[in-house]
């Protein structure tokens, strides 16, 4: 996930390469060449893709900040509906497939690059192996912070980690992401944490066990700028299962909504309602929630204005 | 000793009354567990003040622990043990298999189906409701096919049921693939291999009123199964009404089954293992087995279902992992044996 | 006729459409043993199944004791009929004494504890066979010939007053066929009526009162032993040449055979 950027690098020795002057270290880089790096273990490299086709929200909603919209020639598996925002930008794109979108129809749309929100979307079965398109001369990328198979003993994900993604990214692409970054940690920056020692639960899924946000991911970041303290940290995993029991022994001040299309707050809310025990807790009782829409709930570009989002939320619920 | 003798067995009175205590013991002792820091102590005492002595030390949060979360699951476990414990042992008498289990007739996969369309569709609340109706249609589905093959004969049932159950499967499958999305993968996973996370008072209510009123009959068939033993002819000669009983007991033991299955999904092993675990000690007569193996059955779940909340807290495992874990190594145990002795 | 003991009456039965026994008319008096013979896939499995109330007749009746037999209900019926059927297996892991238990299964109710009258019979069952000393003993690890003898004490311990068998010698040695036989003898002695299906057309004529000749499902002949089968008759129905002879010990008639032609 921390994937050390040989672009910046790259960069730099295409700098010196082409003089050294004052003037040219100032200068935008030139987009000339590959970009390689390592992506959730494997070698890959870039060459400017024109034909993308983005699998999940987190990589078309990426794409579209960065006002690339015109290089995504298919999206497929999208978690909700785009940002207002992106809306128009978003009209024009094709939609391959409402979930995992197969092999041939990804190859028939003659990509350059496919991108990934999950490692599992590459798979035999998906949108192929990794390995396999490659061969075919299809570069595949997946997000850095959905990477599994580094996810044994890395450190938990950042904010820093996350506008890293942002620039890798965009240096694939061969565009600039300094402009979206900095207006990013400047929002960022200005989220004020919530005062005194408030916890909360992530509640994702799930009705006779919980699945929740835990210690190491998207999730944690969030509740970490807000000022609050995650009930299941200890879980060293981004979502795991959890148990009710210790939800209601640490009785979190609020709990945090994931709202999906097949899983709606509405939902979640019901579920905490209708269970004994959970519906006496002080967060339930007194309607403590805030709402994060599921597209926003992974790492990637909706991440700090979800942040910012939810900071609002909190300050409305007057818990100081 | 001459080969092939055997001890007396052990008075089936005192074995029931040691389990008995062992049952009681183990409700006791199993409701002190869980991530909660809640003292033994404080747990018995709250225990006490909802059975009407005493005031409860916890807060109603935690007073809510201990007897809205933890006490029905471990009633729940006792009955759901000890209701597929007996069905899977009146099944292998019925069907004079030893392998066979109380999901034999595509009851589990019936209800799999059921269940994993309504947790899909978001209607939890019918969910023992839809699983109980998959399982019986399943049921009908496996009975309607061994008839259509002719004369109905436990080889038979057992074909059909297998193919009932390849079909649901499948079905399941189907619909996991097709409309499953995010993660709601991850409930239909945890019931597919059996949980009791989601086991609160009803689902208590369920498994007793499912205990008294199947329990009953089958206990009182302990004679009349053990008659089976050289099969339909004999039983027939014996004075059995074999297709009656045969009908009669599968349907109860159904009932039984998917009431189980209705609230904790499908369980493994429980109904294949202990049966012949029981049978090691007690011997093959059903008169003992069926009251001595509900017993184990009720007293093993309990435990099992401790260990699957209790081994990784705060994680939960479901407990048919925990089962399945326990029960295969002792499977293969038993195959080894049985092949050892033919 | 004697209505006492077993009468069978133009019992026509077919399995899966097909008649398999046609016609049958026999009748069987208390105390006496009918052998019942006929090469294989004459039906004799299946008229004794009929008489166990097993299968049902698709005309005709049984009768024993002037009851009809299909009309009973189970338990009294299995308290009169008791059926030792040919190669009885059991998966279940049960003692010889267990395995005839079993046969008290008519005489208990569905909760009594075994009696001291219960175990009683079971022990003298055991005894009449020869197999008391066996008693602890696994049934699986009993030789065929034992297992045999078993099955047949679990079906003493039903006290039936109509004996039936199947094929009762098969799996025995010489010596635990005759003494099998000697047994049947006994136990028509003291009134049961035995009906036993048997392969051995000389074990027939040693020890039979009575014999019904079955051929692809009909009776050919039935009546007392000596004068009904003879040779012309077992030439016919066997399709070999038999030639009847003196025993040189028990004087009495034996089958010698050999290819026609």
């Amino acid at each position: 996930m921390t994937t050390r950027l040989t672009v910046p690098a790259m960069v730099a020795a295409i700098v010196l390469l082409t003089g050294c002057s004052a003037a040219a270290v100032t200068a935008p880089p030139e987009p000339e060449g590959d970009s390689t790096t390592t992506n959730c273990g494997i070698e890959v490299s870039f060459s400017n893709p024109q034909r993308v086709v983005t699998v999940k929200s987190s990589t078309t909603e990426m794409l579209l900040a960065l006002g690339l919209e015109d290089r995504i020639v298919g999206t497929a598996f999208a978690d909700g509906p785009v940002p207002e925002q992106w809306a128009d930008a978003a009209a024009g794109i094709p939609v391959i497939s409402e979930k995992v979108p197969s092999e041939e129809a990804v190859l028939g749309l003659e990509p350059d690059l496919v991108y990934a929100g999950w490692e599992s979307n590459f798979s035999a079965d998906g949108a192929g192996e990794r390995s396999e398109l490659q061969s075919l001369g299809v570069d595949t990328y997946v997000s850095p912070s959905a990477c599994q198979s580094l996810s044994a003993d890395h450190p938990a994900l950042t904010a820093d980690d996350i506008f890293a993604e942002i620039s890798e990214v965009a240096s694939i692409f061969e565009t600039d992401a300094t402009l979206l970054v900095s207006e990013q940690r400047a929002a960022l920056e200005a989220v004020e944490p919530i005062s005194g020692d408030r916890t909360a639960l992530w509640f994702s899924s799930g009705s006779d066990t919980p699945f929740v946000g835990g210690g190491t991911g998207a999730p944690q970041v969030v509740l970490d700028h807000l000022g609050l303290t995650n009930i299941a940290a200890e879980l060293g995993q981004a979502w795991a299962p959890f148990n009710w029991e210790a939800v209601v022994d640490e009785n979190p001040d609020v709990i945090v909504l994931v709202d999906s299309a097949w899983n709606s707050a509405e939902k979640k809310i019901g579920v905490l309602e209708a269970n004994p025990v959970t519906a006496r807790l002080d967060a339930v009782v007194n309607h403590r929630y805030l709402v994060i829409p599921f597209p926003a709930s992974e790492a990637g570009v909706r991440t700090i204005p979800a942040i910012v989002e939810l900071s609002g939320q909190l300050r409305e619920l007057e818990l100081e | 000793m001459t080969i092939g003798s055997r001890h007396a067995r052990p008075a089936v009175a005192v074995l029931a009354a040691v389990l008995g205590a062992v049952l009681v013991a183990s409700v006791i002792l199993a409701v002190t567990f869980g991530p909660a820091d809640i003292s033994p102590g404080e747990v018995w005492a709250s225990v006490m003040h909802h059975l009407g002595l005493g005031a409860t030390p916890l807060s109603e949060l935690r007073d809510g622990i201990v007897w809205e979360l933890r006490m029905p699951r471990v009633l729940t476990a006792a009955a759901v043990g000890a209701g597929l414990a007996v069905s899977g042992a009146v099944m292998q008498a019925l069907t004079r298999n030893p392998l066979a289990d109380p999901y034999l007739l595509g009851l589990s996969s019936g209800a799999s189906l059921g269940a994993v369309i309504v947790l899909l569709l978001g209607a939890a609340i019918i969910l023992p409701l839809a699983a109980f109706l998959g399982a019986l249609v399943a049921l009908g589905l496996t009975l309607t096919l061994a008839s259509s093959l002719g004369r109905i004969t436990p080889s038979r049932t057992i074909l059909a049921g297998v193919a009932v159950s390849a079909l649901a499967s499948a079905l399941t499958s189907l619909v996991i693939f097709w409309w499953v999305t995010g993660d709601s993968y991850r409930e239909i996973l945890s019931w597919l291999l059996g949980s009791l996370a989601g086991a609160r008072w009803p689902a208590v209510a369920i498994t007793f009123t499912a205990i008294l009123v199947a329990g009953i009959p089958i206990l009182l068939s302990g004679r009349t199964l053990d008659a089976f033993a050289f099969g339909d002819t004999s039983a027939t000669a014996l004075g059995v009404n074999v297709q009656g009983v045969r009908w009669s007991l599968l349907a109860v033991t159904a009932l039984l089954t998917g009431a189980m299955v209705s609230v904790s999904g499908s369980i493994g092993f429980v109904g294949l293992i202990l049966p012949h675990a029981v049978r090691l000690v007690v011997g093959p007569r059903h008169r003992a087995l069926l009251p001595l193996v509900a017993l184990v059955g009720a007293i093993f779940l309990i435990w099992a279902d401790t260990a699957a909340r209790s081994l990784f807290d705060p994680r939960e495992l479901p407990v048919g992992i925990v089962t399945a874990i326990i029960g295969a190594p002792v499977f293969a145990l038993l195959l080894a044996r049985r092949r050892a002795d033919a | 006729m004697s209505t006492a003991g077993l009468e069978v009456d133009r019992v026509d039965v077919s399995i899966d459409g097909t008649l398999i026994v046609d016609g049958i008319i026999c009748s069987v008096p208390p105390g006496s043993v009918c052998a019942l013979i006929g090469p294989n896939g004459a039906g004799k499995s299946t008229l004794l199944r009929t008489i166990a109330a097993v299968e049902k007749p698709d005309a005709g009746s049984v009768a024993f004791d002037a009851q009809n037999l299909h009309a009973m209900a189970r338990k009294p019926r299995a308290r009169l009929v008791s059926f030792v059927e040919q190669d009885a297996a059991t998966e279940v892991t049960l003692t010889a004494r267990e395995v005839v238990a079993l046969g008290r299964t008519p005489h208990q109710s569905l909760w009594q504890e075994e009696s001291a009258d219960d175990r009683q019979v079971v022990a003298d069952a055991l005894q009449t066979v020869g197999m008391a000393g066996f008693a602890s003993r696994d049934f699986a690890s009993l030789s065929g010939g034992e297992r045999q003898r078993v099955l047949l004490a679990k079906a003493l311990a039903q006290q039936p007053r109509l004996l039936l068998l199947d094929e009762p010698t098969n799996h025995l040695d010489i010596s635990a066929g005759l003494a099998t036989l000697d047994l049947l003898g006994g136990l028509a002695a003291t009134g049961v009526s035995v009906f036993a299906a048997l392969h051995d057309l000389n074990l027939a004529l040693a020890a039979s009162d009575h014999i019904l000749v079955l051929h692809r499902g009909r009776a050919v002949a039935f009546g007392p032993t000596e004068a009904t089968l003879t040779a012309e008759l077992i030439g016919e129905v066997y399709g070999v040449r038999a030639d009847l002879l003196q025993h040189p010990a028990t004087g009495r008639p034996m089958v010698a055979f050999s290819s026609l032609g």
